[in-house]
């Protein structure tokens, strides 16, 4: 994952959330499987 | 699939090796024009959601919206909470990458406390001027908003604790000059959170080069 690769650390991902459900932009977000996620990343410095 | 396999898989758009898939000035050109949409028409006809309602689906507290009066919120168009996995602690200095009209700003503002301070950095003209207004009306003095790019923040050194963003790294090109730039501003152990998204389902090469799928 690029944030690794980066040099951060202790990566943290959160559950999905749905964020195109009901928008115009709905169709192309099923396409691609797309979902929005909470990222949490330290950069150790 | 758990969410972290399919989070971990590639963000939309994808970063590639060597030439960026789209021409970076015309991204930009193109991100200006939808947000500058955003911020004078908040419930014009954009692809994603906006404003309270949007602010709701991804999960933020009521208690940090239902006080909020409508100006500060109307051009929120986030992906997710970027302070879901982690508060704000009070006294801790923020940058916001991609400020827009200030919602997510004016939320670490409040968590951060007289203490803390929150820099939010844009590059679309449009919301910066609406992001200042909101700041003046709003009555916070814990906060400024500059014109910048991710890959270039008017921040010094190690000057944060915390960097946040919300939908705006897949917006760049270059993923990996927004991480590196990140890092420059952040202080050893400062923390990075942000929301943004992830496609579980690859993207061909022919769309990637579509500015169109970039921002809409």
């Amino acid at each position: 994952m690029m944030l690794e690769e980066t040099g951060y650390v202790d990566v943290e991902i959160g559950e999905p959330v749905d964020t195109f459900a009901g928008a115009p932009g709905e169709e192309k977000a099923r396409i691609y499987d797309v979902y929005g996620y909470p990222f949490r990343a330290v950069w150790p410095g | 699939m758990t969410s972290t396999e399919t989070a971990t898989s590639e963000a939309v758009p994808t970063q590639t090796d060597g030439e960026p898939p789209v021409d970076p000035d015309a991204l930009r050109d193109e991100v200006k024009a939808k947000y500058r949409e955003v911020a004078e028409q908040p419930d014009g006809d954009h692809h994603f959601h906006t404003g309270r309602k949007l602010a709701a689906h991804l999960g933020y507290p009521a208690e940090w919206t239902d006080d909020l009066p409508e100006f500060a919120i109307e051009s929120f168009a986030g992906i997710a909470n970027p302070f879901a996995l982690r508060q704000l602690e009070p006294g801790e200095r923020v940058v916001d990458v991609g400020s827009g009209a200030g919602f997510d700003s004016f939320v670490a503002a409040g968590l951060v406390g007289g203490d803390g301070y929150v820099v939010g950095v844009d590059m679309t003209a449009e919301m910066l001027t609406k992001s200042r207004r909101n700041a003046e009306e709003l009555g916070l003095d814990n906060i400024e908003f500059c014109r910048g790019f991710a890959e270039e923040l008017p921040v010094q050194d190690d000057w944060a604790d915390v960097v946040i963003s919300n939908g705006v790294i897949n917006l760049c090109p270059d993923k990996r000059a927004v991480f590196e730039e990140i890092s420059r501003v952040l202080r050893p152990g400062g923390v990075l959170q942000f929301g943004d998204i992830a496609n579980g389902n690859n993207i061909p090469p022919g769309a990637m080069r579509e500015i169109d799928l970039w921002t809409g």
